[in-house]
């Protein structure tokens, strides 16, 4: 028991760390999710409705960003966009790039989604005299977002896992809030599990939150 | 980790392909830093006791009061510092890139690393030893040599580890574990008679729990740390190594003899007073 004691009095006494750490962490991907998922609707519409150069750029921009390591992306953006001349802080060229990475899953998603709603629900909006604009907002949209969420949550949970990467470049997010205290205390087996049970709460809370949308969009389309 | 060490050192070689051909500055880094009225230095907050955090969240250690006694030497105050953490892979990049004017981070001088920046003069030297518990049969290193084979000895895991143990003891058993608490875990329980570590690990350690542990009082793998600037700026170089070598020295000894008491347990010899003691 006094192994146990003592694992509890090194964590009480780290707790504003620890708490600073999940706070970061929690802060950066909440950061990225928001910041991707705008980007990555918008890379969605490229790829699905528009043809041409554009719809090639944006079709490049994603298989490159997603056939590339975040570890790269967060180095490239912390050092390479240094050295053009954009200064950016370790805190934010880690949003950066977790946000960039987002961006070309959603986008996919996105994509994916659109091109799932029966093309007879487009048909039959335009029969109504509905413009696009219209058609995509109260047709597609809904019925997209549906298709979407559960992927969409999965990535949400990915960025999280990955801005544990952010330790690299000096973000004092929850992982290295924990090595922090692993390095005064030595206890790193039950630091490691705590800060792995920490990161299970954060992605199963937005696991349940997820279902909750997914039940809520359910009941929308339903009534 | 050793992925992305390889990552840094590729992205690092690669900007300093980028970084030299703008050579020439305007004005020293010693200048900019005056103006700007703090130092920003890269380190580490996960070695103890080298840059670690204590228990009221404050960087601390041997590395963090290097800083400062340079932080002094710039504006009279050592508390002048800004400290940027980095990962270990990340201290060169973080020097070539300019996002800090310094790296004081445990940094084993090597002449490759030496090719990508400027080496400041040494302030430790490492090495690693034998650290016992303070009960042991064995009394220190001769007695583990001699007792050949029976002895079993715990390491971090690496792939020089039991070359390096068998340097010192030829016969000894390796057992290697994947963390450093683990080889401290295994000596408490018994399984190993010695741990090999860094010198200044069984230092601290033996600060930090006096009665528990002892010294094996034999040293041998030497490694030199020091601080490393950019390329290109022999002004700050220069004024960082006059820092450094006062600290050691000079006027600014009573300072790096506490923090290496504070840290290392051992109380230092004040430099001899009359023909200066570099050219003895």
């Amino acid at each position: 028991m006094s192994a146990a004691q003592a694992f509890f009095d090194v964590l009480w006494g780290a707790r504003m760390a620890l708490l600073g750490g999940l706070a970061t962490t929690v802060l950066v991907s909440l950061l990225a999710v928001l910041a991707g998922t705008l980007l990555g609707v918008v890379v969605g519409l490229v790829l699905s409705y528009l043809r041409g150069p554009l719809n090639w750029l944006v079709r490049l921009y994603v298989d490159f960003i997603r056939g590339t390591p975040v570890l790269v992306l967060i180095l490239a953006s912390f050092y390479v966009l240094g050295t053009v001349g954009w200064k950016l802080n370790a805190l934010q060229a880690g949003v950066l790039a977790l946000a960039i990475f987002c961006s070309s899953h959603v986008g996919e998603i996105v994509r994916g989604a659109l091109g799932a709603v029966p093309r007879g629900q487009t048909e039959a909006a335009r029969t109504l005299g509905l413009s696009f604009p219209l058609t995509f907002a109260l047709i597609l949209l809904p019925q997209a977002a549906r298709i979407a969420l559960p992927a969409w949550v999965n990535t949400a949970a990915e960025i999280v896992k990955a801005s544990t990467l952010l330790s690299i470049v000096g973000v004092a997010e929850l992982l290295l809030a924990t090595q922090e205290v692993i390095a005064r205390s030595f206890m790193g087996l039950p630091f490691y599990v705590f800060a792995g049970a920490v990161y299970f709460a954060v992605n199963f809370a937005i696991e349940r939150l997820g279902k909750a949308l997914e039940r809520r969009l359910a009941t929308d389309t339903t009534q | 980790m050793r992925f992305a060490s390889k990552i840094a050192a590729a992205a690092s070689g690669a900007l300093l392909l980028v970084a030299l051909p703008v050579g020439a500055q305007a004005q020293s880094k010693l200048d900019e830093v005056l103006a700007r009225g703090h130092l920003i230095v890269g380190t580490g907050s996960t070695n103890a006791p080298w840059h670690f955090k204590g228990e009221g969240d404050v960087l601390q250690g041997f590395d963090i009061d290097i800083a400062k006694i340079v932080a002094k030497g710039l504006f009279d105050d050592p508390e002048k510092v800004e400290f940027v953490l980095q990962a270990s892979d990340a201290r060169i990049p973080n020097v070539v890139t300019d996002k800090v004017d310094i790296t004081c981070q445990f940094m084993t001088v090597t002449a490759a690393r030496a090719q990508q920046i400027a080496v400041t003069i040494p302030y430790y030297r490492e090495g690693v030893g034998l650290m016992l518990p303070a009960g042991s049969q064995y009394a220190d290193y001769a007695a583990l040599k001699a007792a050949g084979s029976a002895v079993t000895i715990s390491v971090l895991q690496n792939v020089y580890a039991e070359e390096l143990v068998h340097q010192a003891l030829p016969e000894a058993r390796v057992d290697q574990y994947d963390a450093q608490d683990l080889i401290y875990q295994a000596l408490d329980a018994g399984r190993a008679d010695a741990a090999v570590t860094d010198q200044s690990s069984i230092a601290w350690l033996l600060v930090q729990q006096p009665g528990k542990y002892k010294d094996g009082g034999y040293g041998w793998s030497p490694q030199t740390y020091a601080c490393a600037v950019k390329r290109g700026d022999q002004e700050w170089l220069n004024f960082v190594n006059t820092a450094l070598h006062e600290a050691m020295t000079g006027v600014e000894f009573n300072a790096y003899a506490a923090s290496f008491k504070k840290w290392f347990g051992v109380d230092l010899p004040p430099p001899s007073i009359g023909f200066p003691v570099e050219f003895k």
